[in-house]
């Protein structure tokens, strides 16, 4: 009996530990106005912890406002959002925003300090971290995104990937459990989007913070372990990119460009999930 | 024309007045602006000038460059000059013509004031020339920190100064690139009255309202986001370090105003 009942505990354990399902989101819908159209409808999701998670869709499609209520910006939705365990409401949603952090499109808006490296504190500071902390932390940050270098540079002199770069020194700086980017590289050169690409895949390996890369491009998700395809406020399909990829038709019908690889493998192969190496190994 | 106007411009430099705390060169702008009135005759203003050239020299500014940059303002003082030599009367009369009169001692207040207007000048520009805007604004923050108890937000006076500050450069591409859409439209700015010049402007303005208004609403997101709530509970990552340079600068400046104040007559 006693057997029994630790082996339900080891059991339970291993699946809390397996499968923790760090955000979940319940029948999260959401409006605009009130009596307008619906900017998402009923949308259930849970991410698991360390997870590099995509959301891809079309313009429209609710990847932004999915976002926005999760960084307590937008309020006024039905449906309930956890975060281990616990739910989020006006209340608590201080203290969430410092487990979340945030990369948003336009480089030039969210550079708040005179220098690089007073805008990576920013957030610390906001904290009311002790000064050693935000220097280390700071330091530290910058490495992770080569730019130390450019520490006291003014953002007029930086380049829009190197801003972006700042700004996820900046949401890196502050140790979230969860990192946003929404549509970080939509603005920048192919150059700085595959330095940004790059810097995540580094976050990504360490496998302690989770990451949502909201995006509209099917190539960037390449890396990533789970998607999730929006259209209309909906989720229409979700899960590994194999398996996202097994049914081009749905991407297709949501207005999505498939990657090039993909398109190949559509038009002359079986339309199976090719990356660039194995295309060229069966080519 | 603007391209060489030193007001208000920082140059990066590494003298020791570049070096001191912004705290202490603001204090002693603020002196010397009093200490400047205790001249009142030749001693006086020729002692004026040489420490003030001494700043100058020691702050590591080229002269020549920082009169060029002040030429702008010469119309004020070559107006200051002539109100004082034809409206001041007393001393002996140097010349006469018809209703024209110019005395000895209007000639002599004319310099004087025109002297005190230039020091003025050229104290307030050393600073910001020496001293980043970054920095002023830190100080302006710390040094008005007393203004708390009278309900003036100096904290979120200087977060303004400080976030416009970094938006100038921005809004000036963006100036530029509306200018370029617009032009490449068939708007002419430059050419034609004034009246239809002023008017060319407002599809500029219009724009720029509308994308600087966007840009804030963005800038206010990402603030919240990244946990800014105002001051309260707030640390700061810049420092201000008042090293005994500072106090020394500040000695030699009260030092210089009891020498003035000695040699009044």
């Amino acid at each position: 009996m006693i057997a029994r009942l630790y082996a339900g505990y080891a059991l339970f354990f291993t699946y809390k530990m397996v499968v923790e399902h760090m955000i979940k989101i319940d029948n999260l819908t959401y409006r605009y106005q009130a009596d307008g159209p619906t900017a998402l409808d009923e949308i259930s999701l849970s991410f698991n912890k360390g997870d590099w998670v995509s959301v891809i869709g079309h313009n429209g499609s609710g990847k932004s406002t999915l976002v926005k209520i999760l960084m307590g910006i937008l309020e006024g939705y039905t449906g309930n959002i956890t975060v281990d365990g616990e739910a989020l409401t006006q209340d608590n949603i201080q203290d969430f925003r410092e487990r979340f952090a945030i990369v948003f499109q336009n480089p030039d808006n969210q550079f708040v300090g005179a220098t690089v490296e007073d805008d990576v504190a920013f957030g610390l500071e906001n904290q009311g971290l002790p000064r050693e902390v935000m220097i280390e932390r700071t330091e530290k940050a910058l490495s992770a995104v080569n730019m130390l270098a450019y520490r006291r540079h003014a953002p007029a002199r930086l380049s829009g990937g190197q801003k972006q770069r700042v700004a996820i020194a900046g949401a890196l700086a502050m140790e979230p459990d969860v990192l946003i980017l929404d549509e970080a590289t939509s603005m920048l050169d192919p150059e700085g989007r595959n330095d940004i690409l790059a810097i995540l895949d580094e976050i990504h390996k360490t496998r302690t913070t989770t990451l949502i890369y909201i995006t509209h491009d099917l190539s960037e998700i390449e890396k990533s372990d789970y998607a999730v395809i929006m259209k209309d406020g909906r989720v229409i399909n979700e899960g590994s990119i194999e398996h996202i990829f097994s049914d081009t038709d749905i991407l297709i019908e949501s207005r999505l460009v498939l990657p090039y690889q993909m398109q190949i493998s559509r038009a002359f192969l079986d339309g199976r999930y090719v990356t660039h190496d194995e295309l060229v190994a069966r080519l | 024309m603007l391209s060489n106007m030193l007001l208000g411009r920082y140059i990066p430099g590494d003298s020791v007045i570049h070096r001191l705390d912004p705290r202490a060169k603001i204090v002693s702008v603020l002196l010397m602006m009093v200490i400047i009135f205790f001249a009142n005759h030749w001693v006086g203003y020729g002692l004026l000038v040489l420490f003030v050239l001494g700043i100058i020299r020691v702050a590591q500014i080229n002269l020549f460059f920082l009169f060029n940059g002040l030429k702008i303002l010469l119309f004020i003082l070559i107006f200051t000059f002539l109100l004082h030599i034809f409206f001041t009367r007393g001393g002996t009369t140097l010349f006469e013509w018809g209703f024209i009169q110019i005395d000895s001692e209007g000639l002599i207040t004319g310099i004087y004031i025109t002297v005190r207007l230039v020091m003025l000048l050229v104290i307030t520009t050393i600073l910001t020339l020496t001293t980043s805007p970054i920095e002023l604004t830190d100080a302006i923050e710390k040094l008005g920190a007393p203004l708390k108890k009278i309900k003036i937000p100096m904290h979120e006076l200087a977060m303004m100064i400080s976030i416009s500050l970094r938006f100038i450069p921005t809004l000036m591409d963006e100036t530029e690139k509306i200018i370029k859409a617009q032009s490449a439209r068939g708007s002419t700015f430059m050419t034609g009255r004034l009246k239809s010049r002023i008017n060319a402007l407002i599809p500029i303005f219009i724009p720029l309202f509308i994308s600087a208004f966007k840009r804030a609403e963005e800038m206010a997101v990402a603030m919240e986001v990244r946990g800014y709530t105002g001051e309260a509970g707030r640390t700061s990552y810049r420092e201000l370090n008042w090293h005994l340079r500072d106090t020394a600068a500040l000695i030699v400046i009260i030092a210089f105003g009891v020498l003035l104040f000695l040699v009044r007559m």
